[in-house]
């Protein structure tokens, strides 16, 4: 996509950095020393093999995971070490790649628990407002949230984020178990438009190629150890890339292949 | 025939007695994920509060809203204090059993140097007789009925339509996204201890109030059948020991008038067993605790 070739070169400031974070389970360090950044309008893409500790990132990000070491900062505060709930209070919205709705509960409930800090005038606003980014919604409001097919699950998930409005927006593979075509238009139109509405947007993806066409920067992940970033650009003329990345046991190729993927 | 038409009647009472015990238990597992073995000793030690304002002339009424309140924070503090701290740790589901099953044994034996051995009974617990059809009940069973009605009616406005029902509901089902979404969810564990305790220390008075007698030993009998209707419409799920309850209370009373009282907790086990037989998720259980009804 031109769109990331001529954008201009510079950074905006970061609404959420991670710097020399080390967290995993059970005191087993996961991710080490691993710094991002994330500012308004942003899509930061996080590529890496599978095991190589994407989801930990994000889950430290949101507070769920605790930190070995490291800082996290919200704008110019310090957060490390906050609750899941004060970090959505402050505009932090997180969508885990798999558990991402509340199946038991209907598309509205789930809505309406994505809203769950607002009042009862604002739910009702932002779940039409909501409904117009994904009119999908509306007629199943009142259909149980484990009836749905993959694609509306995952349009509920967002759509449950986005009942807050936060300002940053964590997805963890939002395009695993979706179509090619599926995954290909919820990434370069939604999350770029999400982008394009102000938000920051830190972005997970197994399908590598599709995330370096919608990102603005990106970090390769590898064995918890950030071990290449840069502008997508800049990242796919280095000669060795591919040979990095795939040396990396990462099937970039493989991740163009909608055949392979659907596999 | 009359004996059947009577024996429906009581049937009644068991089943409102049991739906609030089971409600209340299933509620604490399917929000909490504990499976809290002290239900039974929580209950009747509701029941002797009951029982001694009860004795200083209060009556039994405002011994059962007493017993709920009872209940309400003896429930919260057994969390906070002991399941909680070991939630923290990490102790395993199986050991979590355990360690209720622990507590259960100390409540039983703190409370015998206190309230004694043997048996006790209410003072103004039967009422006018009502006579309905073949179906004879006191004053006091027909209201035991109407607050467990009440109370089923409640729990149903509180799941279905308030924001912390569903907020319970959303934590049951998925706690982490819970939590992102910004739901206090130790919070809400707070209020389901509270409102499960409430139903757990009113449906021990209920419970006393619908034996002739009750004896600290009762305790353990409270739990099996709260336990059994929980499990019988589907563990976790309120509709589901709603259900329990009917056919668990129906049964067993039926049962002794076609049979004999002594087997009614037999025949009751044994429908138990064959549900769990054919249908071992229980009656209504779904994926996921505490699915919206129908």
């Amino acid at each position: 996509m031109s769109d990331s070739l001529t954008r201009v070169e510079a950074r905006p400031a970061p609404s959420l950095q991670a710097l020399d974070i080390t967290s995993g389970y059970g005191g087993v360090p996961v991710i080490r020393d691993v710094s991002i950044s994330v500012g308004p309008r942003e899509v930061v893409a996080i590529i890496g093999p599978n095991g190589a500790g994407k989801s930990t990132l994000l889950k430290s990000l949101v507070g769920i995971l605790r930190l070995d070491a490291g800082r996290i900062l919200l704008g110019a505060d310090d957060v490390t070490g906050r609750s899941p709930e004060e970090l959505a209070r402050r505009g932090v919205g997180y969508v885990p790649q798999v558990n991402d709705i509340f199946e038991p509960l209907t598309v509205l409930e789930n809505l309406e628990m994505g809203g769950y800090l607002l009042n009862a005038r604002q739910v009702k606003e932002r779940v039409g407002e909501v409904g117009a980014v994904f009119p999908q919604l509306p007629p199943m409001l009142a259909r149980r949230a484990d009836k749905l097919s993959g694609g509306e699950r995952k349009m509920l998930a967002i759509a449950r984020v986005l009942m807050l409005d936060p300002d940053i927006l964590i997805l963890d593979e939002p395009t695993a178990n979706l179509s090619p075509k599926l995954a290909d238009s919820l990434l370069r139109e939604q999350v770029r438009r999400l982008a394009g509405l102000g938000k920051a947007v830190v972005l997970v993806e197994q399908r590598a190629r599709a995330a370096l066409q919608i990102a603005d920067w990106t970090s390769v992940l590898v064995s918890g150890s950030v071990r290449l970033e840069g502008r997508p650009k800049e990242l796919l003329d280095r000669q060795d890339f591919e040979e990095l990345f795939l040396g990396a046991g990462t099937e970039l190729a493989a991740s163009d292949n909608s055949k392979l993927e659907e596999a | 025939m009359d004996l059947y038409v009577a024996a429906f009647g009581f049937g009644l009472v068991g089943m409102s007695v049991i739906a609030i015990a089971a409600v209340g238990f299933t509620m604490q597992f399917g929000i909490t994920n504990m499976i809290n073995l002290a239900y039974g000793e929580v209950m009747i030690s509701s029941a002797y509060v009951a029982y001694y304002l009860n004795k200083a002339g209060i009556t039994i009424w405002v011994g059962m809203i007493a017993g709920a309140v009872f209940g309400a924070v003896f429930s919260f503090l057994l969390n906070r204090v002991v399941y909680a701290p070991f939630l923290r740790r990490g102790t395993s589901h199986i050991g979590m059993v355990i360690v209720s099953l622990a507590v259960s044994l100390m409540v039983a034996n703190l409370l015998l140097p206190i309230v004694g051995y043997y048996s006790v009974s209410y003072q103004d617990t039967t009422g006018g007789l009502i006579r309905a059809g073949g179906i004879v009940l006191t004053t006091n069973q027909i209201a035991i009925i109407g607050v467990a009605v009440v109370l089923m009616l409640l729990i149903h406005g509180l799941l279905r339509y308030t924001r912390l029902g569903k907020a319970m509901r959303a934590t049951a089902a998925n706690p982490t996204l819970a939590r992102n979404c910004g739901i206090p969810t130790g919070r809400v564990i707070d209020a389901v201890w509270l409102i499960t305790g409430a139903l757990c220390g009113l449906a021990g008075v209920v419970a006393a109030m619908n034996s002739d007698s009750f004896a600290i030993a009762n305790g353990a009998g409270f739990l099996i059948t709260a336990l059994a209707a929980a499990v019988l419409g589907g563990a976790g799920q309120p509709y589901g020991a709603m259900i329990g309850a009917v056919i668990i209370g129906m049964v067993t009373e039926l049962s002794a008038a076609a049979w004999s009282p002594e087997y009614k907790e037999v025949v009751a086990f044994g429908i138990l067993v064959l549900v769990m037989v054919l249908r071992p998720q229980g009656l209504l259980a779904k994926r996921g605790a505490l699915a919206a009804a129908g």
